[in-house]
């Protein structure tokens, strides 16, 4: 069982995943593009679920948003599962396309995080929270959607790498013989 | 690449079950979540201090480029203010030092009686809805759960969570913050009265009143602006109980007379007293509360005051009316802490109320040094 932990894409998942949060935690909350907070963590689970399918999107979800509950003093789980349903969402995108081009990813990904996080005051509503909604809901799903687009040239590749998903190899069909 | 099966939708369909049933757990309080918590806080540590480091000539850059034309208007408005503020200021800080004595003098809860820590802001929210900021302070510093914090200029919040060394804090502004709060009815009138003085009534020259100002843009125990100082010193603080100021054996009701009239000033370095003039300050007739919650609504949206009484033979609430915390056997945060100044009230049909919304004397964008207040009410310590 060890090992198959150790193989499995955890071991990369996770560290990856602690310096997205500390940047998502340091420079993330100041760097304000019409006045929000643009959602790193969750662009780089909707990037893993645009790159992996559903299920690895919902799996790098859970835990990066278990992860992020622990260090934000959030309810555990109350975040990853807005990541989850954001990775589900992002890994539609293997229903569509097999090798999908970059701007195809890039729309996903932008999709999968503003889901996410228009799915987070609903969670927060559920859990018992009283007004969760931002006074903008609209600019804030918008501007984090957008700029999850935007980062996901740089975040697929770095998905792909965690989730240690080759890309798609194509050859050339073998000739057959004329004889 | 993968494709969408039943077996796949079976485990999406139990990663979210599991994440409903971790929620349920630890809004019930689970020690091992507790534990978990606290270890991975401790592992993130190092990660965050590096990307604060790493990331810093960046976030710099930004910040220069986003804030440029802004940060050239705030220092024009800011000297301006500052200004207008030198000729006031002494004048205000020996009220504030007479109400506090008045206050330790009828064995009343004064805010100089309660210590507190002082701490730097270092970290803020990370999402769009909470408002919430990190600072350098825990346990180890005598923090706890419920305490208020404050900065010069007035309440921002309390903390919500601490662990060793560092703790979170609630603002005002988060929807889920609330603090019984008391209106001053008819200070908005005063407000606006022009209480300016044509001489210094400190005495002190211009430098003496710019280092004044310096020192209190760092809190210093003691320092003049310092509401929780223990004894704060003033040259015209230092004979409270004099003749025509205070007398200790009268009621406290006939001791405080229509207008506060301070004690002539000492010029600095000595000189003629007739080259100083006395400052009166007109304090309105009728300074009677009003007591409601105040509740956070939001970043971009002013807090408001709810299950306010408005009994109008006793007070006329108005823009302007300055806000403070109300204190109570219940409150988490002591009396008398300045919050803020009433910019709106509508009033509801019926015996709802009116709803007031406040603008903060503390800048919440501009966090730096605060202190948490070591106060916990009489229903926290089970006294």
């Amino acid at each position: 069982m060890l090992a198959t932990l150790l193989q499995s894409s955890l071991v990369r998942l996770i560290p990856v995943g602690m310096v997205v949060i500390a940047l998502q935690r340091t420079i993330f909350t100041d760097l304000l593009v019409a006045g929000v907070i643009l959602q790193i963590v969750l662009a780089f689970v909707a990037a893993a679920g645009a790159t992996g399918g559903s299920e690895r999107g919902a799996v790098a979800g859970f835990v990066l948003g278990v992860m992020f509950d622990l260090v934000e003093g959030t309810p555990v789980g109350s975040t990853a599962i807005a990541f989850t349903l954001g990775g589900v969402i992002a890994g539609l995108l293997a229903l569509i396309a097999a090798d999908p081009p970059w701007w195809l990813k890039a729309l996903f990904v932008g999709l999968g995080a503003a889901v996410g996080e228009a799915t987070l005051p609903v969670v927060r509503l559920f859990i018992g929270e009283t007004d969760p909604w931002p006074a903008d809901m609209i600019t804030v799903v918008a501007v984090v959607g957008v700029g999850a687009a935007v980062m996901s040239p740089v975040l697929v590749p770095v998905s792909r790498w965690c989730l240690k998903i080759r890309g798609p190899e194509w050859t050339a069909p073998a000739e057959a013989d004329p004889i | 690449m993968a494709i969408y099966t039943v077996g796949r939708g079976r485990v999406i369909l139990g990663l979210i079950l599991t994440l409903f049933l971790l929620v349920t757990l630890d809004l019930r309080g689970n020690p091992v979540l507790d534990v978990a918590r606290e270890g991975f806080s401790r592992a993130m540590a190092p990660v965050e201090r590096a990307s604060d480091v790493a990331t810093n000539p960046i976030d710099r850059a930004w910040n220069a480029y986003q804030r440029q034309d802004d940060l050239e208007r705030e220092n024009a408005a800011l000297q301006d203010q500052l200004d207008r503020q030198r000729g006031t200021q002494a004048a205000a800080e020996a009220s504030i030092i007479d109400y506090q004595l008045l206050l330790a003098l009828n064995n009343l809860d004064a805010l100089a009686n309660i210590d507190t820590v002082v701490a730097q802001v270092v970290g803020g929210a990370s999402n769009n809805i909470d408002q919430i900021v990190e600072i350098n302070v825990g346990t180890n510093d005598s923090v706890a759960i419920g305490m208020a914090v404050v900065n010069q200029g007035g309440l921002i919040g309390r903390i919500t969570d601490v662990n060793q060394t560092t703790a979170k804090v609630m603002l005002v502004t988060d929807p889920r913050y609330s603090v019984p709060v008391e209106i001053l009815g008819g200070t908005g009138a005063a407000a606006t009265d022009d209480v300016t003085v044509s001489t210094s009534p400190s005495g002190r020259t211009d430098e003496e009143n710019d280092a004044l100002v310096e020192a209190s843009q760092t809190p210093a125990p003691g320092s003049p602006g310092d509401l929780f100082a223990d004894d704060p010193e003033l040259p015209q603080a230092t004979d409270p109980f004099g003749p025509g100021v205070l007398d200790p054996t009268a009621p406290v009701d006939e001791q405080v007379p229509e207008s506060t009239l301070l004690p002539p000033a000492v010029p600095a370095g000595g000189g003629d007293l007739a080259a100083t003039t006395t400052t009166t300050i007109p304090i309105p007739e009728l300074l009677e509360k009003e007591f409601g919650v105040l509740r956070g609504n939001g970043a971009s949206r002013p807090p408001q005051i709810r299950f306010v009484q408005d009994i109008p033979s006793l007070a006329i609430l108005q823009v302007g009316d300055l806000v403070e915390t109300s204190g109570g056997s219940s409150s988490l945060a002591p009396p008398n802490i300045p919050i803020g100044r009433v910019i709106n009230r509508a009033d509801r049909p019926g015996v709802a109320g009116p709803l007031l919304e406040i603008e903060l004397i503390a800048d919440l964008e501009k966090l730096n040094f605060v202190q948490v207040v070591l106060f916990q009410p009489l229903s926290e310590v089970g006294g």
